[in-house]
């Protein structure tokens, strides 16, 4: 899901927790905005959102009463460059060059481990991430149960049409 | 002691009239602030005069506070709230450094401040502020404000009791065309630093000369890629 321009999510668990962490984000990011006239930098909003997971929400009303159930790869370009952020429901944070989450992240961290390069480019990235996920996924990849997003600078979720692109490629 | 219960009556039947206030929560300490902008520095400056009514207070008081380490911002007014303004942005951006890991960059100040300003909307700050530095690409940029925060970039600008006197000067000698021509041109000045700072020497001098708030010092602040430098003028004390 979009953050912001400039940053995207994906999430692993309990999806709808995810949503609330999201939402979070589009505003902390819109609000960052509004007082700076300038983009979030992708470490402080993940560190936003890593705080509202310690506190399990906001307020006297809000607040829930566990610890969000949710994984999240945060993406992101700023000043930085293009950066990757990888959260648990603990509130921890590590910034990552790859990484897999979910049921079969194990086997996907470890495809990543063995291809990732510094210097790859787009198309590459590309087809590693799809090529990773064929291996763990029980069933076949197509453009309808799959989904990409980049941020190259900017967010932008794949149409079925780019999808199907990459499967080509596989 | 009957008479107790008879005011309140004439009182509900003549309309209440407010006797003109003796007193005001603001006071004018007058004075006047300049900046100008560079390809790749930025100039602030402000007279060292702090006045109250046709007193003088202080020959020499700074109006200018430097916010980050590219970020100067002159402010005439009401110099309490002007402290209190300087004091708040200094503790929002101590507070972003730690959150960011990094200054404001002076554009991000800039909507800070306006935002700051208009948050007291209803109250207002009595501060005509200029905002003055470097932004993040290292060229010279002005912003200048009303007193509830609506704000532009520009080349150049004044603020205080002098500025009707040295804006169409700057208007004069800076505005290089309308700023109605496309493509957008460019908000700095094609002056070098060493022309800009004897321009603005030359026009609080004249300010000097008719405003009354005006006078007894310049300080002067230049912002460039080596750091920020400050020099000092006199100005007529009379």
């Amino acid at each position: 899901m979009e953050i912001d321009e400039h940053i995207g999510c994906a999430m692993s668990g309990l999806t709808a927790d995810a949503r609330t962490l999201v939402e979070h984000g589009r505003v902390e990011t819109q609000n960052h905005r509004f007082s700076y006239n300038e983009p979030m930098s992708v470490e402080s909003t993940t560190q936003a959102l890593c705080d509202l997971a310690l506190r399990f929400g906001e307020g006297d009303e809000e607040s829930m009463s566990r610890p969000f159930g949710v994984s999240l790869l945060i993406a992101g370009h700023d000043d930085n460059g293009p950066c990757l952020y990888h959260t648990d429901p603990s509130g921890t944070f590590w910034q990552c060059n790859a990484k897999a989450i979910g049921s079969g992240s194990e086997g996907a961290d470890t495809a990543l481990q063995e291809h990732y390069d510094l210097n790859m480019t787009l198309e590459e990235a590309e087809t590693l991430a799809l090529s990773t996920l064929k291996q763990v996924m029980e069933e076949k990849v197509t453009s309808s149960n799959v989904d990409i997003a980049k941020v190259a600078p900017t967010y932008h979720l794949y149409t079925p049409q780019e999808v199907e692109a990459v499967i080509q490629r596989l | 002691m009957s008479m107790m219960f008879a005011p309140r009556l004439t009182e509900a039947a003549a309309p209440t009239t407010h006797a003109a206030p003796t007193w005001s929560p603001y006071d004018n300490n007058g004075g006047t602030c300049v900046a100008i902008a560079g390809e790749d520095y930025c100039v602030i400056a402000a007279d060292t005069r702090m006045s109250t009514g046709f007193s003088i207070l202080t020959r020499n008081y700074s109006k200018i506070h430097q916010i980050t380490d590219k970020s100067v911002l002159a402010s005439s007014g009401f110099q309490a709230d002007i402290r209190a303004l300087q004091k708040n942005l200094d503790a929002r951006h101590q507070i972003y450094q730690h959150q960011h890991s990094k200054q404001m960059s002076c554009p991000a100040m800039a909507q800070l401040l306006s935002n700051t300003l208009y948050y007291k909307r209803f109250f207002p700050y009595y501060a005509f502020n200029v905002l003055g530095g470097l932004d993040s690409e290292g060229r010279g940029c002005v912003y200048t404000y009303d007193a509830v925060g609506s704000y532009e970039r520009s080349g150049y600008s004044s603020q205080g009791t002098g500025m009707q006197l040295i804006m169409p000067v700057l208007d004069n000698q800076l505005k290089s065309a309308s700023p109605l021509v496309l493509p957008l041109r460019q908000s700095t000045t094609p002056l070098s630093e060493v022309e800009a700072v004897d321009l603005v020497k030359d026009t609080f001098a004249s300010a000097a000369e008719r405003d009354i708030y005006t006078g007894d010092g310049v300080e002067i602040v230049i912002v460039n890629r080596d750091g920020i430098r400050h020099e000092l003028m006199d100005l007529k004390r009379d």
